[in-house]
C-alpha cells in the first residue's frame, strides 16, 4: 500500500485530536497539559511537513522547523513558571489551580 | 537611506535592543536603554504614519528578497495606527516604570523585565506591520512568549498560575493559527497576505480553506479574549506588575483585534467571511453576550485590577461587534475603539499601579477616601470611568456613536439598545470606585498617603488628557479609521 497525502494527514488529525483530549480531560498533572500541547504542535508539524512534500516545495519544512523552535520555548518558560512555584509551593498540584477560580 | 528603512527599524531596533539590556542593563541602565527604545520607536512609527498618510500603503521587501519568496512588510492605515498605538503606549509606559518596577520587581531581575518588555514589543510591532501570515506567527509568538515571563513576574504568587494558564491557552491559540496557516498555504502555496487575497478566491469553495479559516478565527479569538475564550484574561491582566497590566491591557488585546481584522477583510475578504461563512452570526451574539456579562461581572469584583480586566472584556466586545456588523460605520467604530481603549485602559491601569504603590493593594476598601490624598490620580481614574461609560466628550463617546449608528443602519436597534444597556452596567461599576475614592471614610493606611511620584502621574495623565483630547477633536482617530475601514472593506489589501 502506497503512503499518500491523506495517511499523513489523518495521523496529524490523530495526534491534534489527542492533545486536545489530554488538556481537557486531563485533572490531575500540569506537566500532561505541558505534553498535550507539545502533541498539537507535533500534529501541526506534520501536516506541514506533508504539504510541504506534497507541494514539492520546501518552504513548510523550513516552517517546521520555526514550529519547532516555538515548541521548545514554550516547553522552556512552562517548565520554568512550574519549578519557581514548586520551589514556593512545594506541590504543582492541579487542586492548587481551582484557587483561581472566580 | 535611513527615511527608506524605517519599516524594518520599527521592529530591529527594540529586537536588538533587547540583548543589550539584558547585558548592560545593571541598576537603571536597563531602564534608561528601554526608554530611549521605546521613544525612538515611538518617533519612527509617526515617521512612517505621516508617510502613509500622505503616499499610501508602504510595501517593504526585507533584505530585497521579492515578496511571495521574501518576507514583505506592509503598512497601510489601519496598520500604522495600530504601530502608534502600540509604540505610543510604550512610549508613555516607560517613565511610568521606573518607580512602580523598583518597588513591584527585585533588583537583580530588573534588566531581564525590561528585556521581555522590549521583546513584547517588538512582537506586537512586528505583528502590525508585517504582511506574511507565517511571519505574524513568529511575531506572534514572539511577543506570546516574552509576555508569559512578564506577568509571572508578578509580587502575587498566583501571578505564576495566571501566567501558566495564560501560557496554556495562549498556546493553543497559537496553534490553531498555525494549523490555519498551514491548510491555506496547502490550498494557495503562498503565504504572502496580498498574494493569499488574490488566490483564495479561486479556491474558496473548497472545505480546506473553510477549516483553515476556523482554525484561524478560534485562535485569534483565544489571543483576544472574545467572550467564551476569555477566561486567561482576567487573572493575566489582575496578577501581573502594575506596568505589564497596563501595557498589555493597552496594547495585547488591540493587536490581536487588528489579527482579526487582517484575516477576516484582508486575507479572505468580505465575501467569504459574511457571504459564504455568515461570520455575523457568530460574532454579533458573542459579541453582545461579552459586552453584558463583562459589565456584569466587574460589577462585583473587588480587586480593581480584575474589574477593569473584566470591563475589558466588555470592551473588547465592542471591537468584535464592531467588525461583526461589517459595515462602514461599524468598521469605523472598531478600529477607533481599538485606539479609545487602549488610552483608556492605558490611564486606568497606569493610576491603579501608582495606587500600588502608595498603598500597596488595589483592592476597593484600600482606596476609600483617596480622592483627598491622590487628587491627581483618582482624577485620572474618574476620566477613565466616565470614558469606559461612554459620555460625551471623552473618546468612549465615539466608539460607542459610532456603533449605535451602524446598528440602526442596519436595522437591527436591539444591538443598540444592549450596547446601551452595557454602558448602564459601566456606570455601576466606576460609580462604586468613585464612590470609594470620594466619599468614604479613609482607611487607616490610606490616611497618610501622598500623591504617587511625578513621572507616574505624568504618564497617567497623558493618557487620560489624551482621552479628553481625543474626545473633542476626534479628526485624527476618527480620519484614520474611516480611511482604514474603507481600505478593508473595499478588500485592497
Amino acid at each position: 500500500m502506497e503512503i499518500t497525502l491523506a495517511h499523513y494527514l489523518v495521523l496529524a488529525a490523530i495526534l491534534f485530536t489527542l492533545g486536545v483530549f489530554g488538556i481537557f480531560l486531563n485533572r490531575k498533572n500540569v506537566i500532561i497539559i505541558l505534553m498535550s500541547i507539545e502533541l498539537i504542535l507535533l500534529a501541526v508539524n506534520i501536516n506541514l511537513v506533508a504539504f510541504s512534500t506534497h507541494l514539492g516545495d520546501l518552504v513548510g519544512q523550513v516552517f517546521a522547523m520555526f514550529v519547532l523552535t516555538v515548541a521548545a520555548a514554550e516547553a522552556a518558560i512552562g517548565l520554568a513558571i512550574l519549578v519557581v512555584y514548586f520551589r514556593n509551593r512545594g506541590t504543582i498540584a492541579v487542586e492548587e489551580i481551582n484557587l483561581m477560580k472566580g | 537611506m535611513i527615511a527608506a528603512n524605517l519599516p524594518a527599524l520599527q521592529v530591529v531596533l527594540p529586537l536588538a535592543g533587547a540583548p543589550i539590556c539584558a547585558i548592560l542593563g545593571r541598576r537603571w541602565y536597563g531602564w534608561l536603554i528601554a526608554t530611549a527604545l521605546c521613544w525612538a520607536t515611538f518617533a519612527i512609527s509617526v515617521l512612517l504614519y505621516v508617510q502613509v498618510a500622505e503616499n499610501g500603503p508602504i510595501s517593504y521587501m526585507l533584505g530585497n528578497w521579492m515578496a511571495p519568496w521574501g518576507i514583505e512588510y506592509r503598512l497601510d492605515r489601519i496598520g500604522a495606527l495600530v504601530l502608534i498605538i502600540v509604540s505610543g503606549i510604550a512610549a508613555v509606559s516607560a517613565p511610568f516604570a521606573f518607580h512602580s518596577v523598583h518597588a513591584e520587581i527585585p533588583e537583580d531581575q530588573h534588566r531581564y523585565f525590561y528585556t521581555a518588555f522590549l521583546l513584547a514589543m517588538t512582537g506586537l510591532l512586528g505583528m502590525a506591520i508585517t504582511g506574511d501570515v507565517f511571519n505574524l506567527f513568529v511575531f506572534l509568538e514572539i511577543s506570546s512568549l516574552s509576555s508569559y515571563a512578564l506577568i509571572s513576574l508578578g509580587r502575587d504568587r498566583k501571578a505564576l498560575f495566571a501566567s501558566f494558564q495564560y501560557l496554556i491557552l495562549g498556546t493553543i491559540g497559537a496553534t490553531f493559527i498555525v494549523i490555519g496557516i498551514g491548510l491555506i498555504y496547502m490550498m494557495t502555496g503562498t503565504l504572502n497576505m496580498a498574494d493569499l487575497a488574490v488566490r483564495l478566491p479561486a479556491v474558496a469553495g473548497n472545505r480546506v480553506v473553510d477549516a483553515g479559516f476556523v482554525f484561524i478565527l478560534v485562535g485569534v479569538a483565544i489571543k483576544l479574549a472574545v467572550f467564551p475564550l476569555h477566561l486567561w484574561l482576567p487573572n493575566a491582566y489582575a496578577y501581573a506588575p502594575s506596568v505589564v497590566s497596563a501595557f498589555l491591557a493597552a496594547t495585547a488585546t488591540k493587536v490581536a483585534a487588528y489579527m482579526m481584522f487582517r484575516f477576516v477583510f484582508t486575507v479572505f475578504g468580505v465575501e467569504f467571511s459574511f457571504d459564504q461563512m455568515q461570520l455575523s452570526w457568530l460574532l454579533v451574539p458573542l459579541a453582545l453576550i461579552a459586552a453584558v456579562t463583562g459589565s456584569l461581572v466587574a460589577i462585583f469584583q473587588d480587586d480593581l485590577k480584575r474589574l477593569l480586566a473584566y470591563s475589558s472584556v466588555a470592551q473588547i466586545g465592542y471591537i468584535v461587534l464592531g467588525i461583526g456588523l461589517a459595515t462602514q460605520d461599524s468598521v469605523t467604530a472598531a478600529v477607533v475603539h481599538l485606539f479609545n481603549h487602549a488610552l483608556m485602559k492605558g490611564a486606568l491601569f497606569m493610576a491603579l499601579g501608582a495606587v500600588m504603590l502608595r498603598v500597596g493593594s488595589v483592592d476597593i476598601n484600600a482606596i476609600r477616601g483617596l480622592g483627598a490624598r491622590m487628587p491627581l490620580t483618582m482624577a485620572a481614574i474618574v476620566i477613565g470611568g466616565l470614558s469606559l461609560i461612554g459620555v460625551p466628550a471623552t473618546v468612549g463617546f465615539i466608539t460607542k456613536w459610532y456603533l449605535v449608528i451602524a446598528a440602526l443602519e442596519t436595522g437591527w436597534w436591539e444591538i443598540a439598545v444592549i450596547v446601551l444597556f452595557s454602558s448602564l452596567l459601566a456606570i455601576i461599576y466606576v460609580w462604586r470606585i468613585v464612590e470609594a475614592a470620594y466619599f468614604s471614610e479613609p482607611s487607616e493606611t490610606g490616611a497618610t498617603v501622598t500623591e504617587a511620584p511625578w513621572p507616574m502621574v505624568a504618564s497617567t495623565w497623558v493618557l487620560a488628557a489624551a482621552c479628553l483630547y481625543f474626545g473633542l477633536d476626534t479628526r485624527l482617530p476618527v480620519g484614520a479609521a474611516t480611511e482604514a475601514a474603507r481600505a478593508l472593506l473595499g478588500g485592497t489589501p
